[in-house]
């Protein structure tokens, strides 16, 4: 099952836009670690909304997830389960496998 | 893919440059051509600037949000009418009721299925096209409609002016004030023929009768168009035409007069030519009167005529007659119109005369005309 969670299956057609899509979430990572540093909530808040809407789409149903997680989280100004969410969403992208269909 | 104009264009509004290459990419591959931009401000400039067919814009936006992008469009009657598809979170309930407030067309929830977007963009742009369709159709019916009163009066009058009084009609939002139905109305009438045409065609050749009868006709017709004159009809080589109808002319007599003065001095350079070729004395013989008339298309099933019937045009007809070459006769009605713009040595009274055909003798006026060159 684990190994499912880290297998993102993607649609043929958007293979071409994967690359900057990956490289605009690794970018998304180093945003939320400083918003976190600043204590900015709402910042976070509006990645998180981000990431739910944008994961899906493109078949990486755990963004979308950890981004739903992340907004709870920020609106509730909860430092602890900020940090865990981002330390869990950079492990994902380390981890991730793409496969097209 | 080409750009064709006739291509669905949608501009995407998204602050995610993810999700607007996801969109975009969904609806290139359904042949539309998609744009993007990444804030209200700057998607309102776009609008304004090159209107797409469709808006599909985020909710949720730093700065301006979708509602106030999408109300903005709609409260603009240049923009009001592009469909706007607003995309919400799929459980905020309270976003689609303001959504609707703001006037969007359509919702779609992130993450956005790209079934359903494709599925309401197809419906919007069959809507799209559907307008587009019928409003193509309503301007054919309007060029028609204006093609349809060009033909039926462009025999009598100019192709310019009847084109200026359908554009004048339609631009004051109303219909052409020609009268289409016989009525009648009160007109300024006036013939004018050839003096020397029965010695011309008993002395010269068919050919260059018919030549020379087009010549004058030319002069004529051209003198007529000048004056904004209707030409009601042409008989051997008299011309009749009419002001003040079939659309009004406030100065009718005034340009009676004009188009008279017109035709005589155009066609005394070609009398001095016919004289010196064929040794022929001709000249214009004009007659004019103001009075009411019937005005309509006169005939039998099989042949019709637009034209006037009635006392002026029988009395401008005995005045053509009576008129000498260069010379313009009216009646009484007329010169009372005119008589400011003649100078008074060229107007001389030939006192009651009795017409032929009219049992009581009418005042009539000779009007003579200064051609160019003479003293």
């Amino acid at each position: 099952m684990s190994q499912d969670k880290f297998t993102a299956v993607v649609a043929k057609d958007l293979e071409d836009l994967i690359p900057v899509f990956m490289s605009n979430r690794k970018k998304e990572v180093g945003i939320l670690r400083s918003a976190l540093e600043a204590g900015d909530f709402e910042q976070l808040r509006q990645l998180g909304h981000r990431m739910k809407g944008v994961g899906n789409s493109y078949g990486f149903a755990p963004v979308s997830d950890l981004g739903k997680s992340l907004e709870d989280a920020a609106k509730t100004s909860d430092k602890a389960a900020t940090d865990a969410i981002i330390a869990e969403y950079a492990d994902y992208l380390e981890r991730v496998q793409i496969v097209y269909e | 893919m080409s750009e064709r104009p006739s291509q669905f264009r949608v501009l995407i509004v998204d602050d995610d440059p993810d999700m607007g290459a996801y969109l975009s990419l969904l609806l290139k591959k359904e042949g539309m051509l998609a744009e993007e931009a990444v804030d209200g401000e700057s998607a309102l400039v776009r609008i304004h600037s090159n209107p797409p067919d469709l808006v599909l814009c985020d909710v949720m936006m730093p700065g301006m949000s979708g509602f106030e992008v999408c109300q903005r469009l709609k409260e603009d009657e240049s923009t009001a009418l592009i469909p706007v598809v607003l995309i919400t979170a799929l459980e905020d309930q309270p976003s689609r009721v303001k959504g609707i407030e703001a006037g969007a067309d359509d919702f779609l929830s992130k993450p956005v299925k790209r079934e359903e977007l494709l599925a309401r963009v197809r419906t919007l742009r069959r809507l799209h096209e559907t307008r587009k369709e019928l409003e193509q159709r309503r301007l054919q019916v309007e060029i028609q409609r204006k093609e349809t009163i060009r033909k039926a009066f462009s025999r009598y009058i100019s192709p310019r002016l009847a084109e200026r009084i359908i554009d004048d009609a339609q631009s004051a939002g109303g219909e052409p004030q020609f009268m289409l139905r016989p009525q009648r109305s009160n007109l300024v009438a006036m013939f004018a023929d050839l003096r020397g045409c029965t010695r011309l065609t008993e002395r010269l050749e068919v050919d260059r009768v018919v030549e020379m009868l087009n010549q004058f006709f030319t002069i004529r017709t051209e003198a007529a168009y000048h004056h904004e004159a209707t030409i009601f009809n042409m008989a051997g080589d008299s011309l009749l035409v009419a002001f003040n109808v079939p659309f009004p002319q406030k100065d009718a007599a005034r340009r009676a007069y004009l188009c008279a003065t017109e035709m005589i001095t155009r066609f005394s350079p070609v009398a001095e030519q016919w004289a010196r070729d064929h040794g022929l004395g001709t000249g214009v013989g004009i007659g004019a009167c103001t009075g009411e008339a019937i005005i309509g298309n006169v005939g039998s099933p099989h042949y019709m005529n637009y034209t006037i019937i009635g006392n002026p045009v029988n009395t401008a007809a005995r005045l053509m007659q009576m008129a000498r070459a260069n010379e313009l006769l009216v009646c009484e009605d007329t010169y009372a119109e005119i008589k400011d713009l003649v100078p008074k040595e060229l107007v001389e009274s030939r006192g009651d005369v009795t017409l032929k055909g009219k049992s009581a003798p009418m005042p009539v006026y000779s009007l003579k005309i200064v051609l160019p060159g003479a003293g």
